[in-house]
């Protein structure tokens, strides 16, 4: 009978020297060889497996590209709906912030005024945070015209400073805008119809004045016509110049200072100083989310919209693909038993599946990064023209421009890489509890 | 039952022997229990020395394929022990198994099984890989089998451009690359043609007499029977006849 030599370990494991330290230094070259190549392996194997079949691959990358785009989109999409109503909200005419003497607000009293405005002032335009102020006085009163009669909020303002922080000057449809000149009133356009009234026709308008209630009357002639786009504001209010307006209340002072803020993040950051330097016993100062905390609610709610989408996103991007990788998976049964068989080890057999689902993962984060920056990057150009809807009861007068966001696309391709691993899991698992005899059942 | 054996039963350790290098101790699987129970295999002790070239044969459902794969660990036995060269397989962990089977084991398949999306070069190099031999004595030994198996020049296509003849060349040199002490090979000519198979088991017996490494074949074919040194005849998963040709 032939012998045979008893059988050696294989070469690169046979090397043996006298000296114990290079024989350590050597063992631990072959160990890194060994991992070396055995890495290269798995890695070759994934990235071919990838591509077998080849359609499969590319609708699962094209599902998780497009729900990473999706999730980018509906972010931009928000973060440019959020930007678009604060600055309608803010620039149309309330101001990023406003200062009024405390309980003004609660108690619409037209008796609690600030009344040194001076001295205020001169802070106001040393504080390098704000761009521009704008004094007003305001009343409920009621306005006359000769056919009706409407109530409407009328404010009194400095015509120059007013300009420089709402938009008021550029709603100006018809005639023009205040020139500081007395008798001049603008109005909205809707005001104007229910009045029955136009150009230059006469209005009077009747307040209480402060400090003793007793009516007040003046007369204006409709110098101009307003429209913000906003039935609210468009038949409720109404604007002549500061000055008059103190005249007909019989108060020095002003009830709001409206403030433009050099940047709009400014308004949302409450920790500024500034914020705690205007303020006194006397007067407060509000950032515009506590002016209209319903719309900084609504706001906050329509980010979550983002992670909603995300949520429901990656939920089908995990069945998506642990569908797609269990189609693979079955598919190569026989393959893995072969593997196995020949001495691959369950734990690498696990790892081939984690790197094909990782190669799908990347795949589809690059593509989907891609679309989702054109899109976005169209979005911001051309914006989604919502003109004339109104929402939490205003209206969208100007179209959302999309905002892209480096973090947003770093945190959802990671989180989309991650969630492809996570989803790998499951099947890696399943391949490497895989028995031999069972996977190769049909042919051994 | 000699002492020696005796030992190695209650120990399930391994009789000290230079040239057995497999050995199945009272070797049973069933499947399946109470009504359902399927004997496969019953109480098979089997030695295979060294160099042997060896058939084993026997009807469909005769517990040749079952018997193939307890002696490859790809099973585990209802009861009983399989030592291959002279360890206790039975007893390994599932990464010692892995390995063993990587370092002293070879198959060859019915149906070829190679890795489709690996060339014949990367399907014979693959064991080699894991074993982490370097790159010089990979292609060494790759282009030494693919001429002794006639494969020259065809190195870079992949299975699926092969013949079946072809495929079944790359896993027999897939299987012998490692230099295992054992080949199992499970109706390697059920799918090729007379003259192929015929060619291929004048291959594999050249190489066995060459390399002395030791052959155990599940078959029907009686090219293989006639070549083959010894026949284990199988029926209803019990060994009924062990013939040894001079």
């Amino acid at each position: 009978m032939a012998t045979q030599t008893p059988k050696s370990s294989n070469s690169a494991n046979s090397v043996k020297l006298d000296n114990n330290g290079s024989s350590t230094i050597i063992d631990q070259a072959i160990s890194t060889q060994k991992n070396s190549s055995q890495r290269t392996l798995i890695a070759r194997l994934a990235k071919r497996s990838l591509f077998r079949n080849t359609r499969r691959t590319l609708l699962t990358v094209l599902l998780i590209s497009c729900s990473l785009a999706a999730i980018l989109f509906t972010d931009a999409f928000v973060r440019g709906m959020v930007e678009t109503m604060v600055k309608i909200s803010t620039q149309t005419f309330l101001g990023e912030g406003q200062i009024h003497r405390v309980g003004f607000r609660e108690a619409n009293d037209i008796d609690l005024y600030i009344e040194d405005t001076t001295m205020l002032y001169q802070q106001l335009n040393t504080t390098s945070a704000i761009q521009a102020f704008a004094p007003r006085v305001l009343a409920g009163a009621m306005t006359s015209s000769s056919e009706n009669v409407a109530s409407a909020i009328v404010y009194g303002v400095d015509a120059i400073k007013e300009a420089q922080v709402s938009k008021l000057k550029l709603a100006v449809t018809q005639g023009e805008y205040l020139s500081g000149l007395e008798g001049e009133i603008i109005i909205g356009e809707q005001l104007a119809d229910l009045l029955e009234i136009n150009l230059g026709d006469r209005v009077v308008i009747t307040v209480s004045e402060a400090h003793d209630g007793n009516l007040s009357q003046a007369l204006f002639r409709v110098s101009g016509l307003f429209s913000f786009n906003e039935r609210s504001m468009d038949i409720g209010l109404a604007f002549i110049n500061l000055s008059q307006g103190q005249q007909l209340l019989n108060i020095t002072g002003v009830h709001e200072v409206a403030l433009r803020l050099q940047h709009l993040h400014q308004a949302q950051d409450d920790t500024l100083p500034f914020w705690q330097t205007l303020n006194n016993n006397q007067i407060e100062t509000l950032s515009w989310q506590k002016l209209v905390p319903q719309l900084s609610s609504m706001l906050a709610m329509a980010k979550y919209s983002t992670l909603i989408v995300s949520i429901i996103m990656y939920v089908l991007v995990c069945l998506g693909l642990i569908n797609t990788m269990f189609m693979s998976i079955f598919e190569r049964h026989t393959e893995f038993g072969i593997l196995l068989v020949i001495g691959t080890r369950t734990k690498q057999l696990f790892y081939q599946i984690m790197l094909e689902g990782f190669f799908i993962g990347l795949l589809s984060v690059t593509v989907g990064l891609l679309m989702a920056f054109i899109l976005c990057y169209w979005g911001s150009i051309v914006g989604i023209d919502y003109s004339e809807l109104e929402m939490s009861g205003m209206t969208l007068n100007e179209p959302i421009y999309l905002i892209l966001d480096a973090s947003s696309f770093t945190i959802m391709g990671i989180a989309t890489l991650v969630v492809t691993l996570i989803a790998s899991l499951y099947p890696a698992f399943h391949a490497a509890r895989l028995q031999p005899s069972f996977a190769m059942r049909k042919t051994l | 039952m000699t002492t020696q054996e005796y030992i190695a039963d209650v120990t399930n350790k391994a009789i000290p022997s230079q040239n057995t290098v497999i050995k199945t101790t009272h070797l049973c699987r069933e499947f399946g229990q109470d009504d359902t129970l399927v004997k496969a295999l019953t109480d098979a002790n089997i030695t295979i020395e060294r160099g042997e070239f060896t058939a084993i044969i026997g009807p469909s459902g005769s517990g040749k394929s079952t018997l193939l794969q307890l002696i490859g660990g790809l099973d585990n036995p209802s009861s009983g022990d399989v030592f291959l060269d002279n360890k206790n397989i039975n007893r390994m962990t599932g990464t010692e198994l892995s390995d063993f089977r990587r370092d002293h084991i070879g198959f060859i398949f019915q149906a070829y099984n190679l890795i489709p999306v690996l060339s014949a070069r990367e399907n014979i190099e693959y064991i080699m890989l894991l074993q982490g031999v370097s790159t010089a004595e990979r292609n060494k030994r790759v282009d030494k089998l693919m001429h002794a198996v006639g494969l020259e020049g065809l190195g870079d296509r992949r299975p699926a451009e092969l013949s079946g003849g072809q495929q079944q060349r790359v896993a027999v040199a897939r299987a012998m690359v490692s230099k295992p002490s054992i080949i199992l090979a499970d109706e390697p000519t059920a799918n090729l043609d007379s003259k192929t198979g015929a060619d291929l088991l004048d291959m594999m017996k050249e190489l066995n007499e060459q390399q002395h490494m030791t052959f155990v074949f599940s078959t029907h074919d009686p090219k293989i029977m006639e070549r083959a040194k010894r026949i284990i005849r199988l029926v209803d998963g019990c060994i009924v006849d062990d013939e040894r040709k001079n």
